[in-house]
């Protein structure tokens, strides 16, 4: 069986900061984010031989635009030899690496750009609400009924409450995790923003019991962009590649209606048994949680499924601050979507990017000092799967 | 009832026909493998466990527990804002089987992980019926909601009598019962205009015409911050729709403008508060329009994009003058001052604040001691005429009209009183 220990290693990263901007053009953010990476990466852009892009979510035109070549053609990546774009959803990133990583083993491209761009302000408030209603929800069983995003997390949320007696209290102290990574995050919409207490968000309105508005995401637009090279070329061009260790994937169900938190526990705990394996290490060694689950309810369950803490017991290391800035258990920092902002597929890039970030070094006031293995994970749809992977800045 | 569903319809498959058809008779089928003897939701073309296309239909028992449930307040598509707050849950049925549906016939606040349920049925189509679960307890269950009553819209001439309206006042006074006045009446919402209102103003304008004696008609709106502020938000989400959004203003919208503008009494338009968008295009329909000089006016249709609907477009260029109506259409603006209206022309007077309610009274009283025929013919003439056909037409309108009343049963009398008094 093939493994993707120590093949590829992420050179280079750009990003634009996350939030409302309807007057930033999506090829203006692609420019920069590309741009960045490309520099910081101690390649030229003629080296850069394929574009993988994260493809953007209810955005048509220019999904169409890039799926027809238009990134390379615009940045005068004259050593481009193809393109491709990418969509699991929330797990396209995850993807746009695999691609990555078969074309620079294949021999195809020695270096692949990995963009992802999203603008929502420029969308329609009911066309947003409309994609996101229908998108990952069965148009026969479940959409007829009313079924959101939102709706279908309260019920899960409602149900792991109910199983694992977990309080209001505790699982808002989730998103006060995020928010306080988010506060020190420039790239982030609530970067230098209050991090609301417990209290206010219990307060907040309710949006779909037992989920308040501020224990849901704020859709934003925002962008960036990776460059991704062979673990051999990594080191001779850059003095801070960061390496991929190791991967483990499980597929649940399109449908949340038919995921149990059973089979999403175990298959949590499955892919990131493998993936650490795959890497040789082992969770001791992780120093970052880089956990991307969008809303505030899979963060226990992965916390529990990954051993971290006693079962049932998945909000206790968000309650003490375990997992928030200077911590014992960094997680998520870059706040999940709920710090960082919703920008649809491309929460799973920024964690990607947050991950390289973090090994390289240049994480600001988030930096985790001496970190040396991340754990990050990727889902797409309404959690249709889970894709563990294990970077390093080194190849232990 | 079918014509009115606006929400999804589920997109069925060939395989899935059965279970839907089934459904209009209100039983819940379960999909079965023949050859594994598994049980299967949803039904697939193809068994997902042996991958058998043996598969066939057992009758479920209908009756289960609540897996998981929320209740969806906020952030929901269009179509769904009407039903809010509703609650959707996952109902485990007792053969095992998870399906996603909503608690119906139970106050939102009394469900909870484990509770039984029992199915019924929502008929949506004539294809399709919804299979959504109450409480097997009944001591839990309410009385059906109501809002599956006002989805049974009530037609026009069905309200026997002005007692029935919920949304307008109907009264009829004055020294000689000459002055009808209809009040918008739901000032929580700034007497915005919904269905229901729309309904009984159409009755409502259509009966006084049967009153005699009525020669005034009052349009006023209650609660003294607002004449109407125009058609009710909650309205839009149905209007998602292409059918119902034609019929809102084919119906609906022209129904009540022909309603005030074809009744043969003169409607005066008091207004006090505001009167923005289809409550100035109701405005628009009236003969007279007296405002407090604070009352804010306006046509804010085209920030969302739209145009006043209800006539307003087209009545007020002919209200006031051209180069002053395009400003108010094109601009969108919703605070130009009942003075500054004035002075645009469109206003027939305006009142100082603290002498509004007088003024406007006094000027009830004098056009309500006129004889209710004379306003009509007034009313009649006035209105063939502005229409813009030939003068010779108008003109005609005019000396047969006043030929009619002159010869009325009781003119003569009333001709003699006149006589006298200019004499004495």
């Amino acid at each position: 069986m093939s493994t993707s220990k120590g093949k590829i290693a992420i050179i280079g990263i750009g990003e634009v900061p996350t939030g409302i901007y309807p007057a930033r053009s999506p090829w203006d953010i692609i420019y920069e984010t590309c741009a960045q990476a490309v520099m910081e990466s101690g390649l030229d852009k003629n080296d850069i031989e394929a574009v993988v892009t994260v493809a953007p979510q209810a955005q048509a035109r220019l999904t169409a635009e890039i799926s027809f070549g238009k990134i390379p053609e615009e940045l005068g990546l004259k050593g481009c030899k193809d393109v491709c774009i990418c969509n699991a959803g929330g797990a396209s990133t995850s993807n746009c690496l695999r691609l990555a990583e078969n074309l620079i083993m294949g021999g195809t491209a020695r270096a692949v750009l990995i963009p992802h761009v999203t603008v929502h302000s420029n969308i329609n408030q009911d066309e947003l609400i409309n994609f996101f209603a229908q998108a990952g929800m069965d148009l026969q069983w479940e959409y007829t009924f009313g079924t959101t995003y939102n709706a279908i997390i309260a019920m899960l949320t409602r149900r792991y409450m109910y199983e694992s007696g977990a309080t209001p209290e505790e699982m808002a102290s989730i998103v006060v995790s995020m928010r306080k990574w988010a506060t020190l995050d420039p790239n982030s919409m609530f970067f230098n923003k209050k991090v609301p207490s417990i209290e206010e968000i219990l307060t907040s309105p309710m949006v779909a019991d037992p989920l308040h508005k501020r224990e849901c995401n704020v859709l934003a637009d925002g962008g960036a962009a990776m460059v991704v090279t062979s673990a051999e070329l990594a080191p001779k061009v850059t003095q801070t590649p960061v390496y991929k260790l190791g991967e483990g994937a499980v597929f649940f169900t399109a449908c949340p209606l038919l995921r149990e938190n059973d089979m999403m526990s175990r298959g949590f705990r499955e892919s990131a048994e493998r993936a650490l394996s795959e890497a040789g290490i082992t969770k001791e060694d992780i120093d970052i949680w880089n956990i991307y689950l969008a809303y505030p309810v899979g963060h226990p369950l992965m916390m529990e499924s990954l051993g971290l803490c006693e079962s049932g017991k998945g909000c206790k290391p968000f309650m003490d601050g375990s997992t928030s800035p200077g911590g014992k258990m960094p997680w998520s920092t870059i706040g999940d979507a709920i710090g960082r902002g919703h920008t649809g597929s491309g929460v799973s890039t920024a964690t990607y990017v947050e991950t390289a970030r973090q090994l390289m070094g240049k994480a600001g006031a988030r930096q985790v000092e001496g970190a040396r293995f991340v754990f990050q994970n990727t889902s797409g749809g309404s959690g249709m799967n889970n894709i563990a992977t294990v970077w390093g800045k080194e190849l232990p | 009832m079918t014509d009115q569903y606006i929400k999804p319809i589920p997109v069925v498959q060939p395989w899935t026909e059965a279970f839907w058809a089934s459904t209009k008779k209100h039983s819940l089928l379960i999909q079965k493998c023949h050859s594994c003897d598994k049980l299967i939701f949803y039904p697939r073309k193809r068994c997902p466990h042996c991958w058998s296309l043996d598969l066939g239909w057992q009758k479920s028992s209908g009756r289960g527990k609540v897996y998981t449930f929320t209740i969806v307040r906020d952030m929901v598509e269009a179509k769904f804002v009407p039903d809010l707050p509703y609650v959707l849950a996952m109902v485990e049925l007792d053969e095992s089987i998870r399906m996603m549906t909503r608690i119906v016939e139970c106050d939102p606040a009394a469900v909870t992980i484990g509770m039984d349920v029992e199915v019924l049925f929502e008929d949506i189509t004539d294809r399709h019926a919804l299979p959504l679960f109450r409480p097997a307890d009944e001591n839990l269950r309410l009385a059906t909601r109501s809002d599956t009553q006002t989805r049974e819209v009530r037609k026009p001439g069905l309200f026997t009598s002005p007692d029935e309206y919920q949304t307008i006042l109907y009264t009829v006074g004055g020294t000689t019962g000459a002055i009808c006045r209809i009040t918008l009446n739901r000032p929580e919402k700034q007497n915005a205009i919904n269905r229901l209102m729309a309904m009984e103003l159409c009755d409502a304008f259509r009966r006084v015409r049967e009153d005699r004696n009525v020669g005034i008609v009052v349009l006023s709106g209650a609660g003294g911050r607002a004449f109407c502020s125009g058609g009710d938000l909650d309205v839009l989400p149905s209007l998602a729709e292409h059918q119902a959004s034609l019929n809102w203003l084919a119906h609906e919208g022209l129904d009540v403008q022909k309603a005030i503008t074809d009744c043969e009494k003169v409607v005066m338009a008091k207004i006090d508060g505001h009167c923005l968008a289809g409550g100035l295009e109701l405005a628009l329909c009236c003969d007279l329009l007296y405002a407090k000089e604070s009352a804010k006016l306006g046509f804010t249709e085209i920030n969302m994009g739209i145009l006043p609907g209800w006539g307003g477009t087209a009545r007020i260029v002919r209200s006031m003058p051209v180069f002053r109506a395009r400003e108010l259409v094109y601009s969108g603006r919703k605070d130009y001052s009942a003075r500054e209206m004035y002075e645009m022309g469109l206003l027939s007077r305006i009142f100082r604040d603290e002498q509004f309610d007088e003024q406007f009274e006094k000027a009830v009283a004098l056009l309500a001691s006129k004889k209710p025929i004379a306003l009509r013919m007034a009313k009649e003439i006035m209105a063939r005429s502005a229409e813009g056909g030939s003068i010779d037409t108008a003109l005609a309108v005019e000396r047969n009209g006043i030929q009619w009343l002159t010869y009325a049963p009781d003119i003569q009398t009333m001709m003699e009183t006149f006589r006298k008094s200019v004499k004495s």
